[in-house]
Parts: C-alpha cells; sequence; structure tokens
C-alpha cells in the first residue's frame, strides 16, 4: 500500500514550507516514525516523520524548494522500485477549486496533528456572502484530539463554503474561497457533492454522522505478554476502586493469578515506571537561532536590575512563552531549580518552587552537544544546545501534553525570545 | 443439658407430634414391630397402636401414594422410606402428585407429608443402599428439603417439618443414628431456611450438609492449627435455602467450599456453588470449590468406599490450597 506524504501545515496562516533537507534519500527503508525531511516555516524548522514503514519513492521536491501546504511530495511504497514521481500534487491550497467557483483564496483543512489526515468540519460561523475580516472565526475543526476554530486568514468574502457541518475534510482540501469582491453568487455545496462529478442537479446532502475517530490519542495500556491478567474478582474489584493497576504487579514480574493479598505488594511497588506510559509518540520540534541573546541580557539585567538569578530569567522568558504558563524547571549540569513565574508579573518576579514543572528548560549551551532526541518523558522538555554564535532549540512532548499549535507557538515565541531578549520587555 | 442420640431425637420429635396432633401418623416398612432396621422409632408402636404406626407391606409406590391421598383428604402422614436409594421407586407418588397438587388444584389441596428417609457412604451397604439423593428431590419444585446435621436439627426439624402444609422430605444421615447432641428438654422448631453458622471464621466458609457438617468442622479444627480461621455453617434446609447468610459470610472470608455427600455432579453443591458466583462473584478471591461424592457408584469394598466421600483432611488440604491462592482445577 502507498502512502502520500504531503507538506504539512505548521501554523495557521501558513501557506507553504520550505524543505531544508531531505533526511532520507528516494529508495531509502523508512520505519513508521522515521523522520524524513525537515521543513522550515516563520522560525520554527521542523522534522516531518513518516506515518508508515515501508520505501521513500516518488520524490518530488528538492532541497529549498518552497511546496504549498497539502502537496504531496513523496510517497511511501511497499518496494524501492516504485519510480513513478508522486503527483507534484495539484496543491489544493495553491488554487482555488476549478469549476464554477468565485474567484479568490482557498481556506482550506488545517493539518492540526502529524498523524492527521482529515478534519471533521463541526460547524460554519459565517454564511456564504458574509463580508469577513482576517482574524474572523470562519468555521470549526475536530480532529482527535481537538476542536479548533480556523480564522479566514484575510480580508474579503465568503464567497464559497466547500463543505457541510458534519463532514470529513482531507488535510489540505479546500473548504472555503475568500475573495476580495462581494460574490454575485456565494456557493455552498458539500465535499459529498465535489467528490461527485458535478452533478445536474443539486443533491443535497445530509450530514454524515461523526465517524469514529482513527486512531485514539493515548498509547494503549501495557499490556503483560500473554495478554488478560489473571486475578480474583475481589482482587479486581479492589484493585478497581483503589485506582491499582494489576498489569504494574505483572511487569514487575509477580506470578499471576493475582489475589488480595498481592494488593499490598502492588501499594508497595515504587510509584514511578510510568515513563512507558508517557508517550511513546513524541512531537519533536526544532528552531535554530542565528544569535545567543542571553547572555548580554543577563548580564544587563544584573547590572542594571540586581537580577543575579540567570536562570529565574531563562525560566520566566519561557513561562512567559508557555500557552498556559507553568512552573519551568532548569537543568544545567546535573542541578535543577524550578521557578514559578505569577500570572502577570514581570521577568523580575519569578521565584523558586517545589511544584512539579509544566515544562523542563535543559540547557546544554555550556556542552559539545549539538542535537537531542531523549524521547518521552513525563513532562514536556525543551534542550538548548550552542551552534556557531547561535542556538538549536529542541522542544519535546507527547501529543497527550501539548497539542501542535501549542507546541509551534511555545517554541517560536521561545525562539524569539532567546534571540532578542529585550524585545520581551516592548 | 442433656445429650441424646440422633435416633431418640426423631423418636422423640415424631411421638411429641403425634400427641400434639391426632391426625398424624407413620407408616412404612417394619416400623411398628420392628421400629425400623435402625431402632429410630421402638416403643412408638406401643403408645400410639397400630392404627396410627402402620407396618406396610415391602411396596413403596403404593405406601407412599396412599400417604399423598391421606395427606390431601386431611391426615398429616410420616412416610419412613427405609432406604433413600428407594426414592426412585416412588418418583410419580412424589415428584408428579405430592409436589404438584397446591399448585395444580388451584391452592385448594395441600399435602402435609413428611417423607422420612436416609443418606450416606461408608456404611457397607454397596451400591444401592449407599446414595445421597437430596439433590434429586430439591431439584423438584413443590418439595421442602431438610437435612438435619446432629440430633438437635434432627429433633427441631422434623418437628417443622410435620406442621408444615407441604411435602417435605426429611434424610437423616445413617450413620448418625448414634451419634449424640446436646438437645432441650422443652419443646423447639427449627424453622425452614435458616442457616446455622455452627463455628464462626474469617478466612475461608465451609458450607456443609447432613454429616458433613462434622467433617467440615473437623477440618476446620485441623486449620485452625495452621492459622487459617475456617467459618462452618450448616444450611439445615436446602429447600428453601438460607442464601443471605451463606453470602454474608462468603462476603467476609472471600473464599468457599461447599460439601455435600451427593454426587458431585449436579449435586447440591453445584446449585450453592453457583448462587454464591452469581451472588456474591466481586466479594470472591478464589474459586467457589465444590466437594461431593465421587461421581461413582458406591464401591462395596471398605477401602473403595472411604475414598469416594469428603473427608476432613481432604477439605482441609483444599482449604489451604485455596487460601494460599494456588489454583485448584484452573484452567
Amino acid at each position: 500500500m502507498q502512502r502520500d506524504v504531503t507538506m504539512p501545515q505548521l501554523g495557521m496562516a501558513q501557506d507553504a514550507g520550505k524543505i531544508v533537507s531531505w533526511l532520507k534519500a528516494p529508495g531509502d527503508a523508512v520505519a513508521k516514525g522515521d523522520a524524513l525531511f525537515e521543513v522550515e516555516t516563520d522560525k520554527a524548522t521542523m522534522e516531518v516523520e513518516a506515518q508508515a514503514a515501508g520505501f521513500l519513492t516518488g520524490v518530488s521536491a528538492s532541497e529549498g524548494e518552497d511546496v504549498p501546504v497539502g502537496a504531496v511530495i513523496a510517497r511511501i511504497s511497499d518496494s524501492a522500485e516504485d519510480d513513478t514521481p508522486a503527483q507534484t500534487a495539484a496543491a489544493p491550497a495553491a488554487e482555488a477549486p476549478a469549476d464554477d467557483l468565485p474567484d479568490g483564496h482557498s481556506v482550506t483543512m488545517p493539518q492540526l496533528g502529524m498523524a492527521q489526515d482529515t478534519g471533521l468540519l463541526v460547524g460554519w460561523l459565517k454564511s456564504p456572502g458574509d463580508a469577513v475580516a482576517a482574524t474572523d472565526v470562519l468555521f470549526e475543526v475536530e480532529t482527535d484530539k481537538s476542536t479548533m476554530e480556523v480564522e479566514a486568514g484575510r480580508d474579503g468574502y465568503l464567497a464559497a463554503t466547500l463543505a457541510q457541518a458534519g463532514e470529513e475534510v482531507p488535510v489540505g482540501g479546500p473548504v472555503a474561497v475568500i475573495s476580495e469582491a462581494a460574490p454575485a453568487n456565494p456557493v455552498a455545496r458539500s465535499v459529498a457533492k465535489a467528490a461527485a462529478a458535478p452533478a445536474a442537479e443539486p443533491v443535497p446532502t445530509r450530514p454524515q454522522p461523526t465517524p469514529e475517530p482513527s486512531r485514539t490519542a493515548q498509547p494503549a495500556a501495557p499490556q503483560p505478554a500473554g495478554g488478560r491478567i489473571l486475578a480474583s474478582p475481589k482482587a479486581r474489584r479492589l484493585a478497581l476502586e483503589q485506582g491499582l493497576d494489576l498489569a504494574r504487579l505483572a511487569k514487575a514480574g509477580y506470578p499471576q493469578p493475582y489475589h488480595v493479598r498481592d494488593l499490598d505488594t502492588l501499594r508497595s511497588l515504587p510509584a514511578a515506571a510510568s515513563a512507558a506510559e508517557v508517550g511513546t509518540a513524541s512531537r519533536r520540534l526544532v528552531a535554530e537561532v542565528p544569535e545567543d541573546g542571553l547572555p548580554g541580557f543577563t548580564a544587563w539585567a544584573a547590572g542594571v536590575h540586581g537580577l543575579s538569578d540567570a536562570d529565574a530569567i531563562l525560566a520566566a522568558l519561557a513561562a512567559c512563552s508557555m500557552p498556559v504558563p507553568g512552573p519551568v524547571s532548569v537543568e544545567r549540569q546535573g542541578q535543577t531549580k524550578t521557578y514559578a513565574l505569577p500570572a502577570g508579573r514581570g521577568l523580575s518576579d519569578a521565584m523558586e518552587t517545589d511544584d512539579a514543572p509544566a515544562l523542563i528548560l535543559r540547557d546544554l549551551r555550556g556542552s559539545r552537544l549539538t542535537s537531542v532526541e531523549m524521547g518521552g518523558e513525563a513532562t514536556p522538555a525543551l534542550t538548548l544546545t550552542p551552534k556557531g554564535d547561535g542556538l538549536t532549540l529542541t522542544l519535546e512532548c507527547a501529543p497527550s501534553e501539548m497539542d501542535a499549535t501549542d507546541a509551534i507557538q511555545l517554541l517560536s515565541d521561545f525562539a524569539g525570545r532567546v534571540e532578542q531578549p529585550l524585545r520581551h520587555l516592548l | 443439658m442433656r445429650e441424646i442420640t440422633l435416633s431418640q431425637a426423631v423418636n422423640e420429635a415424631i411421638a411429641e407430634e403425634m400427641r400434639r396432633d391426632e391426625t398424624v401418623f407413620l407408616m412404612g416398612e417394619d416400623v411398628a414391630e420392628a421400629g425400623t432396621p435402625f431402632k429410630v422409632l421402638s416403643g412408638l408402636v406401643e403408645e400410639f397402636g397400630t392404627q396410627r404406626v402402620i407396618d406396610t407391606p415391602i411396596a413403596e409406590p403404593g405406601f407412599v401414594g396412599l400417604a399423598v391421598g391421606a395427606a390431601m383428604t386431611g391426615a398429616r402422614p410420616i412416610v419412613d422410606l427405609m432406604f433413600g436409594d428407594f426414592l426412585y421407586l416412588v418418583m410419580d407418588q412424589l415428584c408428579n402428585q405430592a409436589a404438584k397438587q397446591h399448585y395444580m388444584s388451584g391452592g385448594k389441596l395441600t399435602v402435609p407429608m413428611v417423607l422420612r428417609t436416609n443418606l450416606g457412604a461408608t456404611r457397607r451397604s454397596a451400591a444401592q443402599h449407599s446414595q445421597s439423593l437430596q439433590a434429586l428431590v430439591a431439584h423438584i419444585p413443590g418439595l421442602k428439603v431438610a437435612m438435619p446435621s446432629s440430633a438437635y436439627e434432627a429433633k427441631g426439624l422434623m418437628k417443622t417439618a410435620i406442621r408444615d402444609n407441604n411435602p417435605v422430605v426429611i434424610f437423616e444421615d445413617k450413620l448418625m443414628y448414634q451419634d449424640k447432641a446436646p438437645v432441650p428438654e422443652e419443646e423447639f422448631l427449627i424453622p425452614f431456611g435458616e442457616a446455622n453458622v455452627k463455628r464462626e471464621g474469617s478466612d475461608i466458609t465451609f458450607i456443609a450438609t447432613s454429616s458433613m457438617v462434622q467433617v467440615a468442622e473437623k477440618a476446620a479444627e485441623m486449620l485452625a492449627a495452621d492459622g487459617i480461621s475456617a467459618e462452618v455453617i450448616d444450611p439445615r434446609t436446602i429447600v428453601p435455602l438460607d442464601e443471605a447468610t451463606l453470602i454474608e459470610s462468603v462476603k467476609k472470608t472471600s473464599r468457599a467450599i461447599v460439601i455435600d455427600e451427593g454426587h458431585q455432579s449436579y449435586g447440591v453443591t453445584s446449585e450453592i456453588a453457583s448462587r454464591l458466583n452469581e451472588k456474591a462473584f466481586y466479594h470472591l478471591d478464589a474459586p467457589v470449590l465444590r466437594m461431593g461424592a465421587m461421581d461413582v457408584p458406591v464401591p462395596f469394598s471398605p477401602a473403595l468406599e472411604d475414598i469416594t466421600v469428603p473427608t476432613p483432611e481432604g477439605v482441609a488440604e483444599n482449604a489451604r490450597k485455596l487460601c494460599a491462592g494456588d489454583m485448584i482445577h484452573a484452567a
């Protein structure tokens, strides 16, 4: 089976992505999860992973090329010999759908998660013919992880709606057309109609029932080899009532079947051990800043404002970048300090706290490490590694911890603050 | 309190009820002159005469049929069936007639009849005189089934049975007739459907009938030495069954073994174990175990016969396994 590799949409206002480099060559065997290529948008550089195992074939975009969001740029095939080029996809985003649609700019279904093929149109907030501003919310989209509002992206008129509430639209597929002039005949149609050949008579389409999500956001609970855990009904009931996981006994190697007395053993097992349950699948976002503005800024802050704790400043800059600010740990050379920035307060107000961090800042600027891939951790981790005069910033988190948009926003904002910390004060 | 034998207790119960109610009469093979082969009824014919203590021909279907008719027309017969094994001979009279008259007459007829018979192996009586067939009659709606476990229960249950307006089958263990137990001299009755907690415990519940109560009590003694606390419960009547007491106990101990001398398959133990599984499932920390007689005709050979029935050692061994969390018979 072939799987198309498309240009993901990494930001809401993003029409195209630049291919920084291919990390696999045509014909290479790839495993699901292997990074295929790097994409650069405004600030973030991001690796795009293979969604299936196979061979990379049909590569139709080269390094340095700007590719429209949703365009097919390669294919994962069952054999390395598959050399039919991937359609340099009629990037649906780039051009308005043909036929009788009004002229204008297409609004496409955004890719809100890396593993997302389609989005469910929850509902329209504007009607065909309405005048819209760039920041007006046009429609709501639901994926298996979140529901999200999509903005018009430009001023104009909603000239056409190309999907109805309840319909699934492929990522990158057209959802609306925004025209500059008020449309004479605003169009409202459904995906079903668009798929069918232009029918002679309009067929009213009913909204389809919400399909079952094809993937679950959470990794499946770990199962011991051998499947079902043997336990007495009472042990099972008590475990359920007390929130104890019998699978941990199995993983720790205690022989089954389990009885009530084994619950004591279970209670005494060390609490941790949840690392394996934390995102096996992980998000990894990489940003680069050409210049590390932090040393100059902290020196200035210490000299002018007497803020001598550089870690507190670093933590505060990160906390301000988080969609929902929370405690930030700064890890450097085995030392960890956690800071909380009270809501609405300035950089100088970051205070040490014992709370569990919502983000770990791993400062490896003094090291020789240039790139990290730590894998799933219990808390999102942002790693700073040196690169020339600048820095590489790597954000890793489980999809369940932070959605794609938040991750992108966090890394983008933090990159900006690291490069020019003074801008933060403006 | 005075101690009397189970045999004396039955005799007293019948005599007291015959004195109290002149419609009560007794009939069966060798009940009058011989006082039964087990001498349970000795002396009754002297007090009540041959009009109320009647020797019958050796014809079980005939005299049980007579008793059903007498009960339907106002008398309160006690029928003596010399061996439980002879139940097969009276199935129609008991199960088709006695059990169903009240229902089929729309409540106009009652059959206040007691069928006294016995159970129990290890008396070297061979396969046709050693069976424990309580499951056979407990299966039939309309019959009540009592299983006294000592002289005390034998007296109290017999008196209740005689006063009951429904047909009651009462099984005495033929090996327990000479066993003594404290029995009050003053009158008492034991209501049906009330289990007796013979011994309290916290780790496992033994539910045992008739002579198996003694087996369970001995097993509980043995286990106490190992630090395992066993509760022993005697349901006393299996129809009606005091489910609530059994379930309460199992909820406390989380484990149970049901012991009855009938064949294990499709038997009393299976029924009680099933009810515990249905109604106390989420309180069970081990499978409910059945211990009945082996599914074989009772052997005549003493060496073989003795190993076909549950023993205190066997019960204790299974109890240890259940309490240790070992799997027994498990897939």
